[in-house]
């Protein structure tokens, strides 16, 4: 019998969504589990290796202690495929919103005071790629089921995963939604990136923007609209910062600094 | 002798948490519940926010708990900003909340917690002789997942509900069906609760703690209430939980840690059914009455058998809040009538009483502070293994069965890690 590949499920700062995610395939879990020999993935699993030799490992949340970064490079040491796996991996997650801002000490003290941990070294979130190598990426925030199953086959069939390269924008429009902007309503979806389906504006709540920002939308545009309709800079600014992280932090300055 | 315990990762709980024992003979030397999950700094970024913007991320803080982090934060917000909460609104958000309740309970009790009784390392392994449970087991937790899509736009972390009420209210059919698979899923989970019920629950661990809970209107079973109630027969505003339970910050832990009048307590559905337990109606009341005994007051590890019949509760009442919510009409967006203030939101998330408080001035963040249950928890989880570790070196046990118990406890209490590295403000001296 062909030998089953191996797959390692880590988790690392963040809300640990993307492991409920894969949890919430209740219809193709016992599948799952059978398909692949699933080393390590400690949110639903005792006997697990520490950090194992694996085909893929999917890895969650964001760095932020001297301990997860030295675990992660082990991680990458040991992977065939590394995958940062939803958001926080991605670009931050909402713990990295102020990232590069300089007043990480001053949040820390304000949350901790001058307490000392022997637990490990804090440190302000960062997305993985910027520690380690990452061969491939799986959006969301969580992931949507069928887009982490789809990716997960791909990876699995040894191709790089495909994800949706058009904005959220896009996707509402096919459900034939009335624009939340003609409404005055801050909605990031021209800017985000889409295979969540449109899930908010399709419930009259803008997009927050949690899958990150689309290389191949018109941000230009969006920043100029949402000033006509009377949004203050520095409110649309710290709206894109808080799903956008380190990613749309460089995107918009630049912007910013071209007007 | 002395015996060292290590446990670096636990295992299928919720973040990154290990356990570090040290037992000199009859003596324990150190025990600390060690909480790697980096510090996210939730309280601090919150800072300058505006109403909508708190809620949408503070739900992220966990990803189990998304709708109670939503509930909590949307009735501190409404409160400091004096929003009126409509009817329906009301009822559509404790239907989302029981949505997270049987989602979260079934995942623990079925898939991390029951593997550890009966002798598996995960619940897919359990599958050849427990297929029936597994199956009925997965089919409930994913009809919970479908309140919370239908309520909230997305299983985890959706954004129909907010301040003022929801984006869109749920179809006639889909509430429909909501009360039809509660009424379905029902006879599994009285059957399932007898099998957590039957299990031999050890008692090398017992020793009597207080208990706290949202207390709700009315002397009524329920998730969240103006009022904390103790075991102890102590009733308090919520809004006085900063004096009541006082907060530290310990080094070997990103998570604080909590004691009322000294001492460690506990929050969670035992907590609840041992200080509003007596409030249930129909079957919840008499699987409720069936097995609580006098153990309940001093062993953790009946959280389990709580959960099961806390799902029963929301099976229950499903059926009622979907007849209430389809004679109400869609109400219009409720608006906030100032822009400052500050209000404190006391939810019972399901693994125990969740506070959100903000203050604002000018429509913006001034002040946050948020506090989980699982921080909550954490010198009751270290009291009881202390306990356990004790009696088990006594009897001779090894280091990996004496691990293996510790786990357990841990595991019972069902830790989120994630929501208990987010704790308050600065400690005061």
């Amino acid at each position: 019998m062909k030998k089953k590949p191996t797959l390692g499920i880590y988790g690392f700062t963040g809300c640990a969504g993307c492991q409920l995610a894969v949890l919430d395939c209740e219809d193709i879990l016992v599948d799952l589990f059978n398909y692949v020999d699933i080393k390590v993935f400690y949110e639903a699993m005792s006997n697990n290796e520490d950090v194992a030799n694996v085909d893929i490992a999917l890895v969650e949340g964001s760095i932020n202690t001297n301990k997860q970064l030295n675990e992660l490079k082990e991680i990458r040491e040991k992977a065939g495929v590394l995958v940062a796996f939803g958001s926080c991996a991605n670009f931050g997650g909402i713990q990295a919103m102020a990232l590069g801002d300089g007043k990480w000490e001053q949040r820390f003290t304000r949350v901790y005071g001058d307490a000392k941990f022997t637990v490990a070294i804090p440190r302000e979130a960062q997305p993985i790629h910027k520690f380690v190598k990452v061969d491939a990426f799986i959006p969301g925030c969580p992931p949507s089921t069928p887009q982490m199953l789809r990716a997960l086959t791909q990876l699995l069939h040894g191709n790089q995963p495909t994800y949706t390269n058009s904005p959220v924008c896009l996707e509402c429009k096919f459900r034939e939604n009335e624009c939340l902007l003609n409404d005055g309503k801050l909605c990031l979806g021209p800017l985000t990136m889409g295979g969540c389906t449109a899930p908010c504006p399709s419930h009259n709540t803008p997009c927050i923007g949690c899958w990150g920002i689309i290389d191949e939308a018109n941000h230009t545009s969006e920043l100029k609209l949402l000033k006509e309709k009377g949004f203050k800079t520095e409110d649309i600014i710290q709206r894109f910062r808080i799903f956008g992280g380190s990613k749309i932090v460089e995107k918009v300055q630049k912007l910013l600094e071209v007007e | 002798m002395m015996k060292k315990i290590v446990v670096n990762h636990l295992a299928r709980v919720e973040g990154d948490g290990g356990i570090y024992v040290e037992i000199d003979g009859d003596k324990i030397k150190k025990l600390e519940v060690r909480i790697f999950e980096g510090p996210r700094l939730i309280e601090a970024l919150a800072i300058g926010k505006l109403p909508e913007e708190v809620i949408s991320f503070t739900p992220r803080i966990c990803a189990i708990c998304t709708v109670s982090h939503k509930n909590a934060s949307i009735r501190a917000i409404e409160r400091a900003l004096k929003t009126n909460e409509d009817e329906k609104t009301y009822y559509a958000r404790e239907l989302m909340h029981m949505g997270e309740m049987i989602e979260s309970h079934s995942l623990h009790i079925f898939a991390l917690a029951l593997p550890d009784y009966l002798g598996y390392p995960n619940v897919i392994a359990m599958v050849d002789k427990y297929a029936d449970v597994i199956t009925k087991a997965l089919n409930l937790k994913k009809y919970s997942n479908k309140i919370m899509q239908i309520l909230n736009g997305k299983f985890i972390h959706g954004e129909n509900a907010t301040a003022g009420g929801f984006g869109k209210f749920p179809e006639r059919s889909e509430l429909l069906e909501i009360k039809k698979e509660a009424e379905e899923s029902l006879t599994f989970m009285c059957a399932a609760t007898d099998i957590v019920g039957g299990l031999e629950l050890p008692d090398h661990l017992e020793e009597d703690t207080v208990f706290v809970c949202c207390n709700p209107a009315d002397k009524k079973y329920g998730f969240w209430g103006e009022e904390l109630i103790f075991s102890d027969g102590t009733v308090l505003p919520s809004t006085k939980y900063k004096e009541t339970l006082i907060e530290r910050v310990v080094p070997h832990s990103f998570a604080k840690r909590s004691l009322y009048k000294g001492k460690p307590f506990s929050v969670g559905a035992l907590a609840r059914l041992n200080c509003i337990g007596d409030r249930l109606k129909g079957e919840a009341a008499k699987y409720f009455k069936k097995y609580k005994n006098e153990r309940w007051l001093k062993n953790p590890l009946y959280n389990n058998l709580a959960q099961a019949i806390e799902i029963i509760y929301c099976l229950e009442r499903i059926p009622k809040l979907v007849d209430i919510l389809l004679k109400l009409p869609d109400p219009k967006f409720e608006k906030a009538t100032r822009k400052k203030g500050r209000g404190v939101g006391t939810v019972e998330a399901p693994r125990g009483l969740l506070v959100h408080d903000y203050s604002f001035e000018n429509g913006y963040v001034t002040d946050a502070n948020i506090i989980t249950p699982t921080a909550y928890n954490l010198d009751d989880i270290e009291k009881y293994m202390a306990n356990s570790a004790l009696s088990l070196n006594k009897a001779g046990k090894n280091e990996g069965e004496i691990a293996f118990e510790l786990e357990k406890i841990a595991r019972a209490y069902d830790p989120c890690i994630s929501c208990a590295t987010h704790l308050v403000k600065v400690v005061k001296k």
